[in-house]
Formats: C-alpha cells, sequence, structure tokens
C-alpha cells in the first residue's frame, strides 16, 4: 500500500487560521521573550544560588545574604515563568502544532514528565523560601535538588524544540517505536541549543544579581557594590563562553539555513548581526563592570545591551526554525480568517490585566501602612 | 490519522486522572477565593481577630495548593491532551485561541493578585488588601468562564457546525447552564476546603463557628443550586442533540426512571456513564451527610480524619460528574464534528469550504480510499515475509490502533477481548460496519453531512463508525476473532477465502476489469456482496462481452466478496 502522507508533516485543520499570520508571529516572540526572563533568572538563579551557599558555608561576605535573596525570590520567579509560558507555547501551537504536537507524541513520556518535574521543583523552591533564614545541609540538599529539577526541564524542552523542527526523523522515529520514550539525542544541534540556553541563563542570572545590587544601592551600598560586581562576573564569564558557542550552534546548522543568516536573507543576517553585536556588548560591559570601582553605569549598560541581545536571540532562533522547517517541506496556511472581535476582546483584556497588575505590585512596594491588613 | 498515536493502552484514563485533580483544585481557586475574601470582611466587621487569623492562614494554604499543585496539572491537562488527542487539541486551538489567550490574561492577574493577597498581609492597608483578594475573585471566575465556553463546545457546538462562527461555539447550548453548575460548585468545594482547614487550624470555638458558617452558609446552598443546575444542563444537552437518556440507559419518564436506570441498571446505555452516575449520587449523599454530622453534631470537635473524608466525597462527587459529562458526549470528542478516533464529519455540499476540501480524514474519504492508506504513521510489515493471514491479521491490528485504540485496551479498560470472545469473522465483520449510522432528528436515514444529525448506534454503547474499505473491516474482523480466540485453521481459511476470491478475479476478470484494464471497477458504484453475488450470475445480460461465470457457489461468493473491495475505490473530488 502506498500511503498517501509523503511528508513526516501531518495535513492542516480544515479550519481557518484564526488571526493573521504578523500578529500571531508578533505575540509569540513578544511573549517568549517575556518568558526568557523569568525562566533564565529561575535556571541561572539555581546555579547561582547552590554556588552562593557553598562560598557562604566557607565564610565568603555576602553570599549568605544573596542565597538568602535568590531564595526568597525564587517561588515567584517560577510564578512569572510559567504564567510567561502559556502564552508562547499557546501561539506556537496556532502556527507550528503539526510538527509540534508531533515531536510532543514522539517524546511523550519525557514531555509530560515536565509536569511532576515542576510540581516538585516549585514546591521545593517554596519550602526553601520558608526556611531562608535557617540555611543549612538540608537547605543546601534541596537548592541542590531544585536545581537539577529545573535542569531536567531545560533539557527536555531543548529535545522538543530541536525535535519539532525535524519532521524529516518523524517518521523513522514513530516506526521504530511509538511509545513515547524518545529524545532527540542524534541531532548534533541538541548539545549546542541546550548549553547556549543553559550558559544563557547563567548570564541573565548574573545580570539579575547586578540588577539586585542596583537596587540595594541605598539600603546596603556593600552588597550592592559587590553584587554588581559578582553579577557582572558571572555574566562575563557565560557570555564569553556562549558566545563561542552561539556559533558552533550556527555552524551545525543544515547549509541552507545557514546561508540565510550569511546574507542570502536580510532579516535573518540582520538579526544575528545586531544580537552578536550586542552580545559583545554584554560581555565587554559585564567584564568591564565585574572589576569597576564603580560598577552601577556599567551594570545600567549590561542590563541595556542584555534586553536587546534577549530579543535579537529570540528573533535569530525564529529564523533558523524558520529556515530549516521550510527547508523540510513546512508550508504555513494560506487559509486565514482573522477573528477581530475576540482579538479586540484580548487586546483590551490584556491592556487591562498588565494595568492592574503593575497597580497591585505597586501598592505591595509602596512602603509601611499605618495599619496593616492583619490587624482586624 | 493525521497525528502519530501515543501507544499508550488507555491514554484517555491519563487526562481524566489530571484533569480531575486539577478541577477539584481550580474549581476551589474560585470558590476559595470569594470565601477569602468574603470571610475577611465579615472578620472585620465583627473584629474577630481570631477568624482574621484563620483567614490568614487558610490563605497560604490557599496560595501553595492553588499556585502550585492547582496551576501547573491546568498546565498538565493542556500537555496530557495535545498527547493523547493531538487532533482534537489542535482543532479547539485553531478554533479558540483568543479566547485562550483572554483567559492567559485572567489568569496572570490572578497569579498575580494570589501573590500580593498572601504576601499583602503586612504590607497593605484593609481596603487595599480586600481589594486585591475580590480582585483575585473576579479574575478567577472569569477565567473559568472562558474555560467553561471551551468545554461546553465540545458537547455542544451549537450553530458553530454550521455557521463557524466562534461566538456561537463560545455562547453555546450548554455553556450557561454549565457556567452556573460550576460556579456552584466552586462554592461548594470552598465550603468542604474550609471544614478541612478548620479542622487542622482553628481551636474549638472557632471551630464550630467555621463549620456552620461553611455547612450551612456555603455547602448547603451550593450543593442546591449545583443539583438544580445540572438538571438544566442535562436538559439543555438533550435539547441539542446529546442522547443524554439513551447513554444513561433510561426508558420512561419522570424521576423514577432515571432512579431505577441508575439503581438496576439497563442493557443498552453506556456503563461506565452509569457506574460514573452511581458515583456522584452516592459520594454526593455521603458528602452531605457527613457535612450534617460536623455541622450539627460535632461542631467543636469534629476532627481531621471526618474532615478528610467530607474532601475526599467531594472529590469522588466532582470527579464522577467530569466523568458523566465526558461520557455524554460519546463518540464524539467535538461533537457532530469529529469523531473519538479523530475523524471528522465531511462538510455539506454547499458549505463555505475555501480551504478544507480536501480533508482526507473525514468519513466518505476514508471508506472510499481505506483507513491504512490515508492515515500518516501506519506501520506494516513487509508482506512478503509473511503469510497471507498474518499479512491480513496485521493488517486488522493496525485498523484497530487507527479506530478503535482511543478507547479500548485489548484486555484492560473498557477490555475488547470479552466482547468478542468466540465470536466468528463474519459475526464481527457485520457488527463492526453496524457500530454507527446516520440518522435525522426523526430517526430517517440521513447522510453524514445532514444538519440535525443524531448517530444511532448498536445496542445504544455509542461508538462512531467504522471506517474504510470493506477488504479492511475484514482484515479487522479478522484480528478481533483472532484476539477472540479463533483457531488458526478458521483463521487461515477467511485469509484463503480472500486470496481464492482475488485469484478467480485475476484468472477470469483482470484483463478488462483491472486497475490497468479498459474497465477499471474502481470507477463502478459500491455494491454490497449479495447484489454482486446476483449480478456475477447474469454476466452476458450485464454486458454481452462478457462470458457468464462458471464456478461454484463458493467460489462465486468469494469472487464477489473480492469485487466488493475493488468497486467504488475512485478518491471523492475536493468540494469546491
Amino acid at each position: 500500500m502506498t500511503p498517501l502522507w509523503l511528508t513526516g508533516i501531518p495535513q492542516a485543520d480544515p479550519l481557518p487560521q484564526p488571526g493573521p499570520t504578523w500578529l500571531l508571529w508578533t505575540l509569540l516572540l513578544v511573549t517568549f521573550v517575556l518568558h526568557l526572563v523569568p525562566m533564565n533568572l529561575v535556571l541561572g538563579g539555581a546555579v547561582l544560588n547552590v554556588v552562593a551557599r557553598w562560598r557562604a558555608r566557607r565564610g565568603a561576605p555576602h553570599a549568605p545574604t544573596l542565597a538568602h535573596d535568590i531564595t526568597k525570590a525564587m517561588p515567584v520567579a517560577i510564578a512569572a515563568a510559567v504564567n510567561f509560558g502559556v502564552a508562547p507555547l499557546l501561539f506556537l501551537q496556532v502556527l507550528y502544532g503539526r510538527v509540534f504536537f508531533t515531536s510532543s507524541v514522539l517524546m511523550a513520556w519525557w514531555w509530560l514528565a515536565v509536569v511532576p518535574i515542576l510540581i516538585a521543583a516549585y514546591y521545593g523552591a517554596y519550602v526553601l523560601s520558608f526556611r531562608a533564614d535557617r540555611p543549612g545541609r538540608g537547605a543546601t540538599a534541596l537548592a541542590w535538588l531544585v536545581l537539577l529539577l529545573v535542569a531536567a526541564i531545560s533539557f527536555i524542552y531543548a529535545n522538543n524544540m530541536s525535535l519539532m523542527i525535524r519532521p524529516d526523523v518523524f517518521g523513522e522515529k514513530y516506526l521504530a517505536d511509538g511509545r513515547g520514550w524518545h529524545l532527540n539525542l542524534g541531532d548534533p544541534t541538541l548539545v549546542a541549543r541546550w548549553l547556549h540556553m543553559v550558559l544563557g541563563a547563567l548570564a541573565v542570572a548574573g545580570v539579575g544579581v547586578a540588577a539586585l545590587g542596583l537596587a540595594r544601592r541605598r539600603h546596603d551600598a556593600a552588597f550592592a557594590a559587590w553584587a554588581m560586581r559578582h553579577g557582572s562576573l558571572w555574566c562575563a564569564a557565560a557570555t564569553s563562553v556562549n558566545i563561542l558557542v552561539g556559533f558552533w550552534w550556527l555552524a551545525l546548522l543544515p547549509p541552507d539555513s545557514l546561508l540565510r543568516f550569511m546574507g542570502r536573507d536580510a532579516a535573518a543576517t540582520f538579526v544575528l548581526a545586531i544580537g552578536t553585536l550586542t552580545g559583545l556588548g554584554v560581555l565587554v560591559a559585564s567584564w568591564l563592570g565585574a572589576r569597576a570601582e564603580r560598577p552601577a553605569p556599567l551594570a545600567w549598560a549590561t542590563i541595556g545591551f542584555m534586553g536587546v541581545t534577549l530579543v535579537m536571540m529570540a528573533l535569530t532562533r525564529d529564523q533558523a526554525r524558520w529556515g530549516v522547517l521550510t527547508s523540510l517541506g513546512f508550508r504555513p496556511t494560506t487559509w486565514v480568517e482573522p477573528q477581530w472581535g475576540p482579538i479586540l476582546l484580548f487586546v483590551v483584556l490584556l491592556v487591562v490585566a498588565f494595568g492592574s497588575m503593575g497597580w497591585m505590585v505597586t501598592r505591595l512596594f509602596a512602603g509601611e501602612v499605618e495599619r496593616p491588613a492583619s490587624t482586624p | 490519522m493525521n497525528y502519530p498515536i501515543w501507544d499508550l493502552p488507555a491514554s484517555g484514563l491519563l487526562i481524566a486522572g489530571v484533569a480531575i485533580l486539577h478541577v477539584f483544585i481550580s474549581h476551589f481557586a474560585v470558590g476559595g477565593g470569594l470565601f477569602l475574601v468574603v470571610t475577611e470582611r465579615r472578620a472585620r466587621r465583627d473584629r474577630d481577630a481570631a477568624l482574621l487569623d484563620y483567614v490568614r492562614r487558610h490563605s497560604r494554604f490557599f496560595v501553595l495548593l492553588t499556585l502550585v499543585l492547582g496551576a501547573i496539572t491546568g498546565v498538565g491537562i493542556w500537555f496530557t491532551i495535545g498527547l493523547v488527542h493531538p487532533a482534537a487539541t489542535s482543532t479547539l486551538i485553531t478554533t479558540f485561541v483568543w479566547f485562550w489567550a483572554v483567559e492567559w490574561t485572567f489568569f496572570a492577574a490572578e497569579i498575580t493578585a494570589a501573590l500580593i493577597y498572601y504576601y499583602g498581609w503586612d504590607r497593605l492597608s484593609p481596603r487595599t488588601h480586600l481589594r486585591v483578594g475580590w480582585f483575585y475573585f473576579w479574575n478567577a471566575w472569569l477565567s473559568l468562564v472562558a474555560i467553561n465556553g471551551i468545554l461546553s463546545f465540545m458537547l455542544t457546538p451549537g450553530d458553530w457546525l454550521t455557521t463557524r462562527s466562534v461566538w456561537d461555539g463560545f455562547l453555546n447550548p450548554t455553556c450557561w447552564p454549565s457556567l452556573v453548575a460550576r460556579t456552584a460548585a466552586a462554592a461548594a468545594i470552598a465550603g468542604l476546603y474550609a471544614l478541612f482547614t478548620a479542622a487542622w487550624m482553628a481551636p474549638p470555638d472557632l471551630k464550630a463557628r467555621l463549620a456552620r458558617y461553611a455547612g450551612l452558609g456555603w455547602i448547603a446552598p451550593a450543593v442546591a443550586v449545583v443539583a438544580l443546575s445540572l438538571v438544566w444542563s442535562l436538559a439543555a444537552a438533550q435539547g441539542a442533540g446529546v442522547p443524554v437518556r439513551e447513554i444513561v440507559g433510561v426508558s420512561g419518564d419522570g424521576p423514577s426512571a432515571w432512579a431505577s436506570a441508575l439503581a438496576r441498571g439497563a442493557e443498552a446505555g453506556y456503563p461506565l456513564a452509569r457506574a460514573a452516575a452511581r458515583a456522584v449520587v452516592v459520594a454526593g449523599l455521603v458528602c452531605l451527610v457527613l457535612t450534617a454530622v460536623i455541622v450539627f453534631l460535632r461542631p467543636r470537635r469534629y476532627g481531621r480524619a471526618i474532615a478528610a473524608l467530607v474532601l475526599a466525597s467531594g472529590f469522588v462527587t466532582l470527579g464522577g460528574a467530569e466523568w458523566v459529562r465526558e461520557a455524554l458526549r460519546k463518540p464524539w470528542v467535538i461533537g457532530q464534528y469529529m469523531f473519538v478516533n479523530g475523524v471528522r464529519l465531511p462538510m455539506a455540499p454547499d458549505a463555505v469550504a475555501a480551504g478544507g476540501g480536501d480533508d482526507r480524514f473525514t468519513v466518505d474519504a476514508l471508506d472510499a480510499t481505506g483507513v491504512l492508506v490515508a492515515a500518516n504513521w501506519v506501520r506494516l510489515p513487509d508482506p512478503a515475509s509473511l503469510s497471507a493471514t498474518d499479512v491480513r491479521l496485521a493488517e486488522g491490528h493496525e485498523v484497530f490502533r487507527l479506530e478503535c485504540a482511543t478507547c479500548h485496551t485489548v484486555d484492560g479498560h473498557l477490555a475488547i477481548r470479552p466482547l468478542v470472545s468466540g465470536r466468528t469473522v463474519a459475526a464481527l465483520e457485520t457488527t463492526v460496519g453496524r457500530l454507527a449510522a446516520p440518522v435525522d432528528a426523526a430517526g430517517q436515514p440521513a447522510p453524514w453531512h445532514a444538519p440535525d444529525l443524531r448517530v444511532t448506534t448498536w445496542r445504544g454503547r455509542h461508538m462512531p463508525p467504522f471506517v474504510g474499505t470493506a477488504d479492511e473491516r475484514r482484515a479487522l474482523a479478522m484480528y478481533l476473532a483472532s484476539l477472540g480466540g479463533l483457531d488458526r485453521a478458521a483463521l487461515d481459511g477467511e485469509a484463503e477465502q480472500a486470496s481464492a476470491g482475488a485469484a478467480l478475479f485475476d484468472a477470469h476478470c483482470a484483463m478488462c476489469h483491472g486497475a490497468d484494464g479498459a474497465w477499471p471497477l474502481a470507477e463502478r458504484p459500491a455494491r454490497s456482496v449479495d447484489s454482486l453475488v446476483e449480478l456475477i450470475g447474469r454476466l452476458p445480460e450485464v454486458n454481452a462481452m462478457m462470458p457468464p461465470f462458471e464456478g461454484s457457489d463458493d467460489e462465486r461468493r468469494a469472487l464477489a466478496e473480492h469485487l466488493s473491495t475493488l468497486v467504488g475505490r475512485a478518491v471523492p473530488e475536493a468540494t469546491p
């Protein structure tokens, strides 16, 4: 029997895409960047936390404070990472569902494992947070566990995200075994991708620590200066290696896709070029900030460069995904019928939600009140 | 068929497990949010320090449960449905992405509000704290509204089936009764959790006040509303074409008919749905009785065990109700649009189909092309290395995997083996062909694209129709018979008979009527085997160029059966 199915890609739903592709794509990228920040803080912060606890036990000044602050912030960072992870996953499934659902089924058990792993990591972070004022061996072990769990999630995600753009291997994997135990270990780009993400997380966490220092300048000048330098050092170290890993990942792309970044496609070339330049900006600013007398201006510069780099790198990743997928037969749907009413409703409610979230957060940090809510 | 099937037996139970856990917590997240803010307001109004302290400690439990287990199991449902049924998930997302995006805005505000409510006890003024609490509740409830629309759509898509308007789909016939039922359930569950945490956190006086407050102020009135709105939901579903009575196995009218169907069972209907409905009634009564014991007999002294039992019985009640809801939808995963195995209904010929005309996973398309040809991800062994029987069994196994394994395991959940034990191939083939048929509201045969479609199913078991060629149906029947214990010799005989017909065709007919012949049979309209047997008996009358058939009656039937797999195989043209 000759199957009608010729590529590894399922057919599109016999339903119109409910929004213009440019809008869905923009929302995907914007919400993905919003997800990147807290997600990197969680993964990188988990590493910095473990290291800070280790240094604290050896008597390093300021390390206990850093460990305490990261520990207290971790549950909120996880909440933000999960919350901002929902939206890009949603838009990803609209635009790339045909390949994403397929890759997910191929690695079904691993993908599903993210849920209990995340629950365990989240509760672990809460337990650590409740005991933040009583560090000890048990807390250190728990901090290690949280790190391993979060790292496991990052590895699973790297597998799915790299597998989803390889419809050419879907068939052989499924025909070999459909019980959902596949990973994408045979793909040379997997390790480069994962390493790039982990190092990026360390760099962003370093920037986060530097930002913590900036916020603490008035309350604790000594800790603030140390934090800015310490965070900048983490950022510089991670970024210096990460730039090389990034080029390694690039070199592992199929030639057609690589050439798009080398001038064949204007948008791809532009975002990679800008992202590389600002990445170098991150490296220089953070390297200088790690040893500066007055690290604050350099910390601000690092934050600025990192923000632009994150955006550019998200766009670069999107360009790589597009290039590889289209070279393997993926075609976007052309049947588009925007649901303008629901779209407008979403935009309005998004503004309302963010506005109210902003109001609530400012009230929380507004300062002491005469009579707090805990008194009847 | 469009997506690879995760080879996990009874994979639907995975969705059920994660979903029921999530619903029990998420409805608490809604009702409990209202409970927190209303009770806080009451505590302030009465200057009740003990009650306020209880609210504060309850809010910590609340945050730890709803933000972590509640939220992540919600993501868990999303993950599991995408793995177990990507076709339905993709359909829902393509249709409702903006509503899910709206739900996300509520969720984001809800999470933020919950965290600030929890962290803000010592940092916010009472007025602001209450405001944040109300804000939490409204966003939690609105996220329930969003999800409820999509979930009820799956049962009763309403006018969306013809208009394809997303608002018709969202504001469908069961969305309002379902919303009332879920809101009331949320309030009832909030009361159950309050009883639970009070058993852990409150001294006897406060415990007694909380027990009466939770029991009489929350649980009792909410349960009354739930009961009434469930009746409303079932009536609305029945009105929208869901065969509620048939699925539960009710014959006759009035509450007594329902009671007897639940109590004694029936030959028709869907046994699991009935069992789930029984669980709802029994567990619901247990929950109410235990609550009454706590409130009226032991408000000061009730312990953690009975409080846990109350919560557990509430969990079973809710789980049973969700199970019934899922069962009501069978054989559809999206009502009158997509069957549980991913097969879709064809669109009406005059329907607008700007891009959907070449859907090869509709009933009609699959009947014409065959499911083993049309489906992606088909796993068949190399026929050259196997006997004819083993080839047929492998094909039958694959058809089973594509069409039946969504619900049926071989020996476990909804096991197929007991259903096919000792049956012949012919009996199974006939039954498989009668699983479901399209009728209109009056019960008359109708095409699959009829607007008022109803599905009549064998013994009311609510299975989707078999789709595929007659050959594939035969292969499935052989596979099922092999599961049921039919011996190898009989199976070989069946395979031989099929190949005997093919051999006769090759020898006597293929020169003119084969795929490369001048008059290929694929273009002839489909006919039943009996009609072909009759036709073979008078070939010269059909066309003077054809010689008469000269074989035994058995050979004539074998040839007719083979011809039935060849005729009517032309792929339908794409609808404009």
